[in-house]
């Protein structure tokens, strides 16, 4: 019985792997653009298609695909926003969020166009999970997980140790007095759009290595996502990754209570409850934007 | 010549009474045999039924130009309109309001997913379209749609009750049921469990899943917490690819059955043959030794030839063969003459050209479908069909046996 329990937590900490990468990408992008960019929900994706395209098609073994895929997400997270968030900076926060979901359904759409609605998977082999007595860990969700543990410590030391985190953390607080003090809020946003984009890729690998490949994969994780980040406090990409797992945990054990018909209930229910007792989030300060 | 002078002083509305006179005049009489018979499809070229719908397009296609080219029925030709219902019902009723209104269709054929056909229904019966599909859930057969939606699939309650004798026959005691959220997922199931429970089976866990989740994991955990020999899985191609891949993963021991529009070649080519090796599906058969198969053959290729795309060529054999017997090309001409040429008695046949040669000669007929005998009862629902039991073996479906009505 309490195995049963733990396999649930288990299953529960790898959903909130899954998660932790958008989820962290998209506090990012929110902390130094001001607005919930959900084209994120393209991002993972086009970066989940560019992988099955190097590595099912190309045929790059894992590795090298995987950090073609995180570059070239990378260098279209910042083409997406030259073309499509640059002309529009200083627009309202609700104008720009219009926009980019607009955005999300014209890149699902060329996904779509160059690749087809078909369901497709990598070219990987199917292993047999890890057994730990009556549990089950895949070695999938294994890398996932170390995967998403590994990126945040890496996110979290760019953040508070080098100059590019400095500035992006300065551009996020207070735009007017980092360009004042001779911050490129321009770069930092470009750079920033690299790391967010390339996150947001990695992670709709992960799930194409979890599950299946389609257009429709990252529309499906994008409330989940958003969940997570209001949970943690939005703008806050190292509390993202807590709420991630929170909403993982939440929506994974909650099963054991409720039918699996309502499991998308647990993550909207989260967003409405944190919205209504704590709107900064779990983890972040009272600020006032 | 004071009237004459203020005739002349408006001469351009003396020109427009005689046009529109004149187009009353003769648009009442020769132009209606012209006029060209307006019928669309609505199949799910993509989305979980994508595998499905360019072969039931293709073969309507077909069956239309071959009647345009023996010229038409009575002499209309039939001008198709195609759309894709992306099996998605949102999408499906936009799809379906452009075909109704913009193009003014008067029958749908086609459409897949219960959820679809179930969500363009009242646009149908509201508009006097005539509509029929390949869609199961028994709800279809409660709509109070004023008998405009027929359809050539066998409802979900007989389906439950077949996969149920087949889980019995082969020996399974405890089966857990697992179905993705459809409008058909309880019915089935309950029909399902009825008739497994009946045969002296135990249904250990029953649980309706979400569509497009990303993972199954908790699900399946609980599932198999109950310890199941098989677990019937009526979910479709995305999520059950899904679910296929977990219980590998999880090490699952038992069987595992399903529809075969889900577990399909498509899964297979997906998770790969050791992931798929061993699993059952069952699907309603077609009528492969029927005369209406055979045309069919000759019509398409092989590959389009499929559970759904027989269902297809029996629907518009049907809908011409009623604008034939019935000389009205309207929704309700359709739906008040269908039953005559598709229920006996009559003479057997299995296909329009057929057909229109006794109908001419003033025979009754009774058209045989290649799907199976295409006798509706008084809610548009078919009267029985034989099934087909598949399993994948070494990466390929194979068929494994047939059920007869």
């Amino acid at each position: 019985m309490f195995e049963q329990f733990l396999q649930f937590v288990i299953n529960g900490v790898v959903s909130g792997g899954i998660l932790a990468l958008p989820a962290t990408a998209f506090s990012l992008l929110y902390g130094i653009l001001n607005f919930p960019n959900f084209a994120i929900s393209a991002y993972i994706t086009a970066g989940a298609f560019l992988f099955y395209a190097l590595n099912a098609t190309l045929h790059l073994p894992f590795w090298a695909a995987l950090s073609c895929a995180f570059v070239l997400s990378g260098f279209m997270g910042v083409g997406v926003d030259r073309a499509v968030f640059k002309p529009m900076r200083g627009r309202r926060h609700l104008t720009l969020a219009i926009a980019s979901i607009g955005l999300s359904f014209i890149m699902e759409n060329i996904v779509r166009f160059i690749w087809g609605n078909e369901l497709r998977s990598f070219d990987l082999p199917v292993a047999r999970a890890l057994k730990f007595g009556a549990m089950r860990v895949g070695k999938e969700q294994l890398l996932i997980l170390l995967t998403a543990v590994g990126i945040t410590i890496i996110v979290q030391a760019l953040l508070r140790g080098t100059r590019l985190g400095k500035a992006m953390r300065a551009v996020a607080d207070n735009p007017m007095l980092a360009s004042v003090k001779g911050l490129d809020s321009e770069q930092v946003i470009r750079r920033t759009s690299f790391i967010g984009a390339a996150l947001a890729g990695v992670s709709g690998i992960m799930v194409g290595v979890d599950t299946i490949v389609e257009p429709l994969m990252g529309f499906k994780l994008v409330f989940s996502v958003f969940a997570a980040a209001i949970l943690g406090g939005i703008g806050n990409a190292a509390a993202a990754v807590s709420g991630a797992f929170c909403v993982g945990l939440a929506e994974e054990v909650s099963l054991i209570w409720i039918p699996a018909t309502y499991k998308s209930a647990v993550g909207f229910g989260m967003i409405v409850v944190v919205l209504l007792l704590k709107p900064s989030g779990l983890f972040n300060r009272q600020t006032a934007r | 010549m004071k009237t004459k002078q203020r005739l002349f002083r408006k001469p351009w509305l003396g020109v427009a009474c005689f046009s529109v006179a004149a187009f009353f005049l003769f648009a009442a009489g020769p132009v209606q045999a012209q006029e060209p018979i307006v019928l669309g499809t609505l199949c799910p070229l993509t989305g979980a039924g994508g595998p499905y719908g360019p072969g039931m397009e293709k073969v309507v296609t077909k069956v239309v130009e071959e009647i345009n080219k023996n010229g038409g029925i009575h002499g209309r030709m039939i001008k198709l309109y195609h759309e894709d219902s992306q099996t998605n019902p949102e999408s499906a009723v936009r799809a379906a309001r452009k075909l109704i209104d913009v193009n003014k269709v008067n029958a749908i054929m086609g459409t897949w997913a219960s959820a679809v056909t179930m969500a363009i229904a009242p646009l149908c019966w509201e508009n006097k379209v005539f509509d029929i599909s390949v869609s199961g859930a028994d709800a279809i057969s409660e709509l109070k749609d004023d008998d405009y939606i027929f359809r050539t699939q066998p409802n979900s309650n007989l389906q439950g009750q077949v996969h149920a004798r087949f889980a019995l026959k082969s020996g399974w005691k405890k089966v857990a049921y697992m179905a993705v959220q459809t409008p058909f997922a309880q019915t089935f199931g309950d029909a399902f469990k009825a008739e497994f429970e009946k045969g002296g089976g135990k249904i250990t866990d029953f649980v309706i899943y979400e569509a497009n989740k990303a993972s199954y994991r908790s699900e399946l955990t609980k599932v198999l917490a109950t310890k199941p020999d098989a677990i019937e899985l009526m979910g479709y191609l995305p999520d059950s690819t899904v679910i296929a891949k977990e219980l590998y993963k999880i090490g699952y021991e038992g069987r595992l059955l399903g529809p075969n529009y889900a577990i399909n070649q498509k899964l297979v080519d997906n998770v790969g043959a050791e992931v798929a090796e061993g699993l059952y599906s069952i699907d309603p058969a077609t009528n492969p030794d029927s005369p209406a198969h055979k045309h069919l053959k000759q019509l398409v290729a092989d590959a389009d030839i499929h559970a759904y795309s027989t269902q297809s060529y029996d629907h518009i054999n049907l809908i011409a063969l009623a604008i034939a017997a019935g000389k009205v090309s309207s929704g309700t001409g359709i739906r008040n003459t269908l039953r005559t040429v598709s229920n006996p008695p009559g003479q057997e046949v299995g296909g329009y050209l057929e057909g229109i040669k006794l109908l001419s000669a003033g025979k009754k007929i009774n058209f045989q479908g290649a799907s199976g005998d295409c006798d509706f009862d008084d809610k548009g629902d078919i009267l029985s069909r034989p099934f087909s039991y598949y399993q994948v073996q070494k990466g390929k479906v194979v068929t494994i046996g047939r059920l007869d009505k």
